[in-house]
């Protein structure tokens, strides 16, 4: 993927490449799949494409939520392709979002935060997210460095770790758990306060997109800038790709390797942050609740492109929102998204031997 | 009292082991070719399904063990023409194949127990070695289990000697090895690649049903768990060795059998961190902490005849 | 040692028994062509190999003798043209079929497993079920002995040197009785001493009714036991001959349309092989100044993760101004040296200074910063980024240069670039072709583009920096290498072609496990002591 010898052929006319047009029809083929299958629960199909519809479309909360949704998927999807660029497969961003959430939460709540000026009160926890996604990101790379342990075994370890982590924080008074006032005590975190949930844009809540939704917006430009133009990304390519000779050019591999892995984890502790701050406003098991895989699926899908990410998350949220509500009113099973999402991650991982084909190989 | 628990903590760790120590062996194999199937995990739930369909439905046990390995197989199939034939990247279309197989599982079994899943499968009996099975206190404990735990050993120790002493089992190293070396002396690198995807396959298989079937009894949606990643982590931790991921594959067993040993003792730690213990415990092993690693050469790497 | 198969008589023959009877050839090739995407590798060539007979192929680097062999031995299928076994049509679909043809090959890159033991390594393909070790290694030790090639079955390839392992490639051929052999530039990992032997034991193998291709480049080995000659260029047959002892000089212009005394005479000299008695004519002069040294070595030390000693308290010094030859086979230290000069290992013990200041454990930026250059023996694991363009790996270590606020001025870098690649000679559809798509010999050429014009180049580290290259790009090498000691630097030039190293170096130094074994000056007459240390005989 050379965006500077692409980038040198002026396009003449816009014709979608092979890397564009292949993806969007290995989609559009598992969605029409995914009616057949839903057509086979004896489910109505015209009755679950209205209920879709209803859950994605129907009314601007239902939209402003899908957006949402789609502001968790970016950021973890960005995170995955800036460690992709490096050849590293980061594929803890379910465990990232957790212990993204575990911070947000302490911070929000015991922090001492509330009381600080200038939106400082939801930024602090926020970045404290962040941080945590970052170390849980980072270790992984150090491992890799020192040990040279597979990057894929460590993050999807870390990622039950991280989710029984949260477990753990909830079930435990002497952690996070809210104070038990009777034996119904559900284990969860108690809500957050107000000054520490991320402002909504509109100040109307039943529009309710927040701030997470701009700054996603510029940290996808800013993704965008540095894979494609500059020495960082650039040197991100170059250990990807051999790592022996980068070494020898001075490029400071082992460096890049944790600063990678760290930039992915920490998108995904920011993502955990959203979450919890833009939406549910508490810590529960679960928490994380298949944001991170979800993520993972859209990075595969968009094959290095920050444009492939934001076109990937927007089809999953709203693919999510359509399907709870489908499961909701039409009785179709929220499990088909799954086999949607797993088809499409197989039959593109089969068609890399076309989508690679214009690269030159002596 | 104490021998009692240690009696019972040992069995459970026999127990539990089974299916990471079949998922690990298969693997093992597979990756010594240069093959990884990341979707052990997927093959393992498949199994797990199928088998406990096939037993509840004809309340047959051995009937449900050859649903789940047929249903495997072509799922197998599928990972190794990805892999072998297409080439594609090993760790993405097994991640994908486990997505599929969770979503597709999940979605079956709503359909079809739907209401019923209260209802327990039928189960594999269980057998005991003649002497062993007698003694005091340790005898039952212990050395009575399901017959597909001795069936389990038993086809580790035989991997290992086939691995060793058999030209099948020079093939297979050599593939992993050394592809070209293979192909330069006349054998099919794509047969023996297959092969070995089809063996995980149909040994995952026998560790999802004896999952389903021998261990619980029943099925839950996702009720593998992770025990793929873990078979995965104790190849890893093993170093490659028959012998060594089966001592990892016990460890393993072991930790998540402190799960419910640990609060008998009267250790109250948190039911969160007992859950983590496997998990944490392979991720020290794979964070080298166990010394130098040594993978096959051409582990994940498609081979292509250029010469 | 085996008789004629019987296949060799064919009907035609028994007709024909009145008359002289002449065999069909063991393999015939006719117009055999190959092409790779628009490359013409093979273009209609014809020869005939009957057995018992050395049949040398003859060509520069690059003019499809490893093609030729690859598509005998079946890893290749023929786009056009035919092939015969004796007399009857073959066409392998893969080295299986090949090899149950009776046709046995020895690559220039091993096909061992190096975790294996040598008796593993034969056994792979020959037995089915259950392994028996012990008869196999005993007939193995048997019909080793008996063409002469001592080998221990049960030693592990990884422990074995590289000749050792040739010889355990050539009995793994031998013990299958083949018809045909074929190997492929095989005397490039010998050192001096031990061709003599070599040739010796093909000769026996031909002896034996074998037909024998012998693929090379050097005119002595041609000399010396070809019964027949086929000359390759671009692809095509372009001579043939009989009587190849007496046709050197035309095989010679055959091969690369001059004459020997036309070339670089480094270059004559590797393709003339043992037979220059006279010094190299002297090149510009290039007066060593050896008060003030590029490089010291001291007590250079390397072991291995299992203590496997690879370098043995090396010491070193290379002026300026002036070349180092460092002789020695391969598998002897060189790949460890070159990693330490290049910043990507660390030795055990032992210091190197650049002029004057310790770069030991230096990491390899700031071992360029000294002005250290290096053209690596592995271009393609070390040396460059095939995926990535040709002006990028110009620029591999120096990126930054074209920064403006973090972000990477390609069209400055463009600019350059091509300036760089006509100096160089670098020839690319641009300097943003893929480097992968160059010839090796561009290559090699835009790698030197990038470590000889290094700011403060002290010295340069070149490891067999014309192996597999074509004559342009070779003499193109040996230019930029010279004039890279007019302007002081020093060179330490690695390379196990020693009449390279003659005509090229100012003196030579003989590595030989891990040890620096003595020194010579680089001159002809030093030829026989110099193999002698190559071998391990003390200086």
């Amino acid at each position: 993927m050379s965006a500077a010898s692409e980038s040198a052929r002026a396009p003449r006319l816009w014709m979608p490449s092979a890397g564009v047009t292949i993806p969007v029809a290995t989609v559009l083929l598992t969605l029409l799949f995914g009616l057949v299958l839903i057509a086979l629960t004896g489910v109505s199909v015209g009755d679950a494409i209205g209920a879709f519809i209803n859950g994605a479309f129907g009314s601007g909360y239902v939209i402003a939520a899908s957006i949402n949704r789609s502001v968790v998927y970016t950021l973890v999807g960005l995170g995955f392709i800036v460690a992709a660029r490096a050849n590293l497969t980061n594929v803890g961003g379910e465990g990232q979002i957790a212990v993204g959430g575990i911070a947000a939460t302490a911070v929000a709540l015991y922090g001492g935060v509330k009381g600080l000026p200038l939106g400082l009160a939801f930024i602090v926890p926020a970045l404290a997210a962040t941080v945590a996604g970052a170390a849980w990101g980072a270790l992984a790379g150090v491992l890799k460095v020192k040990a040279g342990t597979n990057e894929v075994i460590s993050t999807l370890l870390l990622t039950f770790i991280g989710i029984w982590l949260v477990y753990w924080c909830v079930e435990s008074s002497a952690l996070l758990r809210r104070p038990m006032t009777t034996t119904a005590t559900l284990p969860e975190s108690l809500e957050i306060a107000n000054p520490t949930r991320l402002p909504l844009l509109s100040g109307d809540p039943s529009v309710p997109l927040n701030i997470g939704l701009p700054v996603t917006v510029i940290l996808v430009i800013a993704v965008w800038v540095i894979l494609a133009r500059s020495v960082f990304g650039w040197q991100l390519r170059a250990i990807g790709l051999n790592e022996l000779a980068s070494r020898r050019a001075g490029i400071p591999r082992a460096a890049l390797v944790v600063a990678a892995m760290a930039i992915a984890g920490g998108f995904g502790g920011l993502a955990g942050a959203v979450m919890l701050q833009g939406d549910q406003y508490l810590l529960k098991a679960g928490f994380s609740s298949g944001y991170g895989f979800d993520g993972l699926v859209i990075g595969l899908l968009a094959r290095g492109s920050a444009a492939g990410v934001v076109a990937g998350a927007l089809l999953f949220g709203f693919l999510r929102s359509g399907g709870i509500n489908m499961e909701m009113v039409a009785r179709v099973p929220s499990a088909i998204v799954m086999v949607i999402q797993g088809l499409i991650v197989v039959t593109l991982a089969a068609m890399a031997f076309w989508l690679d084909r214009r690269k030159v190989t002596r | 009292m104490r021998w009692q628990l240690l009696a019972v903590f040992l069995g459970s760790t026999l127990r539990l082991a089974v299916p990471l120590m079949l998922g690990a062996t298969g693997e093992l194999v597979s990756e010594m070719a240069g093959v990884l199937n990341m979707s052990i995990e997927g093959m393992m739930l498949t199994a797990a399904f199928a088998g406990a369909l096939g037993a509840w439905a004809t309340g047959e046990p051995m009937i449900g063990l050859a649903c789940g390995i047929i249903a495997v197989m072509p799922v197998a199939l599928l990972q190794a023409f990805l892999s072998v034939t297409l080439r594609a990247n090993q760790v993405v279309t097994g991640l994908g194949i486990n997505i599929l197989a969770l979503g597709s599982t999940t979605l079956a079994y709503r359909e079809i127990f739907g209401e019923r899943s209260r209802d327990l499968i039928p189960g594999f009996p269980q057998w005991s070695p003649p002497l062993l099975g007698h003694i005091p206190v340790f005898g039952g404990a212990v050395f009575q289990q399901v017959w597909v735990v001795y069936l389990a050993l038993a086809l580790v120790a035989v991997t290992a000697w086939v691995v060793r002493y058999t030209a099948i089992g020079l093939v297979v190293r050599a593939a992993g090895a050394d592809p070209r070396s293979v192909d330069k002396a006349g054998l099919s690198i794509v047969r023996v690649r297959y092969g070995v995807v089809l063996f995980a396959g149909f040994m995952s298989a026998l560790a999802g049903t004896y999952l389903s079937i021998g261990d619980i009894n029943t099925f839950t949606e996702g009720m593998t768990n992770g025990a793929g990643y873990l078979a995965i982590a104790a190849v890893i931790f093993g170093n490659w060795r028959v012998g060594r991921a089966f001592g990892a594959c016990l460890l393993f067993g072991a930790a998540t059998a402190l799960q419910f040993q640990l609060p008998d003792m009267g250790i109250p730690l948190p039911t969160a961190l007992l859950v983590m213990m496997p998990y944490l415990l392979a991720f020290f092993a794979v964070a080298g902490l166990v010394g130098r690693q040594t993978a096959p050469v051409a582990l994940t790497v498609p081979y292509r005849r250029a010469a | 040692m085996s008789a004629l198969p019987a296949t060799a008589r064919s009907g035609r023959e028994t007709l024909a028994q009145a008359a002289a009877p002449m065999p069909p050839p063991v393999l015939a090739l006719r117009g055999a062509t190959k092409r790779f995407g628009a490359v013409l590798a093979l273009d209609n060539v014809t020869l005939e190999i009957g057995a018992g007979e050395i049949h040398c192929l003859l060509g520069e680097n690059g003019a499809g003798k490893s093609t030729l062999c690859n598509l005998i031995f079946g890893l290749y299928v023929p786009d056009g043209g035919e092939m015969l076994l004796a007399g009857a049509p073959y066409r392998p679909s893969g080295p299986a079929a090949a090899l149950a043809a009776g046709i046995a090959m020895v690559h220039q890159h091993f096909s061992l497993i190096p975790t294996f033991t040598v008796v593993d390594n034969l056994l792979l393909g020959r037995e089915r079920g259950v392994l028996r070790r012990a008869a196999y290694a005993e007939k193995l030790a048997a019909t080793a002995a008996a063409y002469g090639l001592p080998l221990d079955p049960y030693a592990l390839v990884g422990d074995l040197s590289v000749g050792e392992r040739q010889r355990v490639e050539i009995v793994k051929c031998l013990v299958r009785e083949p018809r045909l052999l074929v190997l492929d530039e095989p005397t490039a990992v010998l050192p001096p001493g031990e061709i003599e032997s070599f040739l010796a034991v093909c000769r026996r193998v031909a002896d034996g009714g074998c037909g024998v291709v012998l693929v090379t480049h050097k005119l002595a080995e041609v000399k010396r036991v070809a019964d027949r000659v086929t000359v390759l260029r671009g692809g095509r047959s372009v001579a043939t001959s009989e009587q190849p002892a007496e046709d050197i000089d035309r095989l010679v212009r055959a091969m690369i349309q001059r004459d020997l005394d036309t070339l670089d005479t480094a270059l004559a000299s590797s393709l003339a092989g043992m037979e220059s008695d006279e010094p190299a004519t002297p090149d510009a002069a290039h007066h060593p100044d050896r008060r003030i040294d590029a490089l010291q070595i001291d007590g250079l030390t390397v072991e291995d993760h299992v203590g496997t000693v690879r370098l043995d308290a090396l010491t070193l010094t290379v002026g300026r101004g002036e070349i180092v030859g460092l002789a020695g086979v391969e598998g002897n230290g060189q790949t460890e040296l070159g990693a330490i000069l290049a910043g990507l290992m660390r030795p055990t013990r032992g210091r190197v200074f650049v002029d004057g200041s310790e770069m030991t454990n230096r990491s390899p930026a700031e071992i360029t910063a000294l002005g250290v250059g290096v053209i690596p023996e592995d271009r393609h694991a070390v040396g460059c980024i095939a995926e990535m363009s040709v002006a990028e790996n110009i620029y591999l270590n120096r990126i930054g240069g074209f920064a403006r606020r973090g972000l990477i001025d390609r069209d400055r870098m463009r600019r350059q670039a091509r300036e760089m690649m006509e100096r160089f000679d670098v020839r690319a559809a641009g300097p943003d072709a893929s480097f992968g798509s160059l010839s090796g010999g561009n290559q090699q050429k835009a790698v030197l583009a990038r470590e000889l014009t290094l700011d403060n180049l002290v010295f340069l580290l070149a490891a067999q920096p014309t192996r597999g290259l074509d004559v342009g790009a070779v003499e193109a090498i040996y230019k930029h290498i010279r004039a890279v000691c007019t302007t002081g630097a020093g060179v330490l030039l690695i390379s196990s072609e020693l009449d390279e190293l003659i005509a090229v170096a100012d003196r030579i130094v003989v590595l030989y496990r891990g040890r620096i074994m003595g020194e010579r000056a680089a001159h002809p007459r030093e030829r026989e002591a110099i193999g002698a240390m190559m071998s391990g005989s003390a200086a």
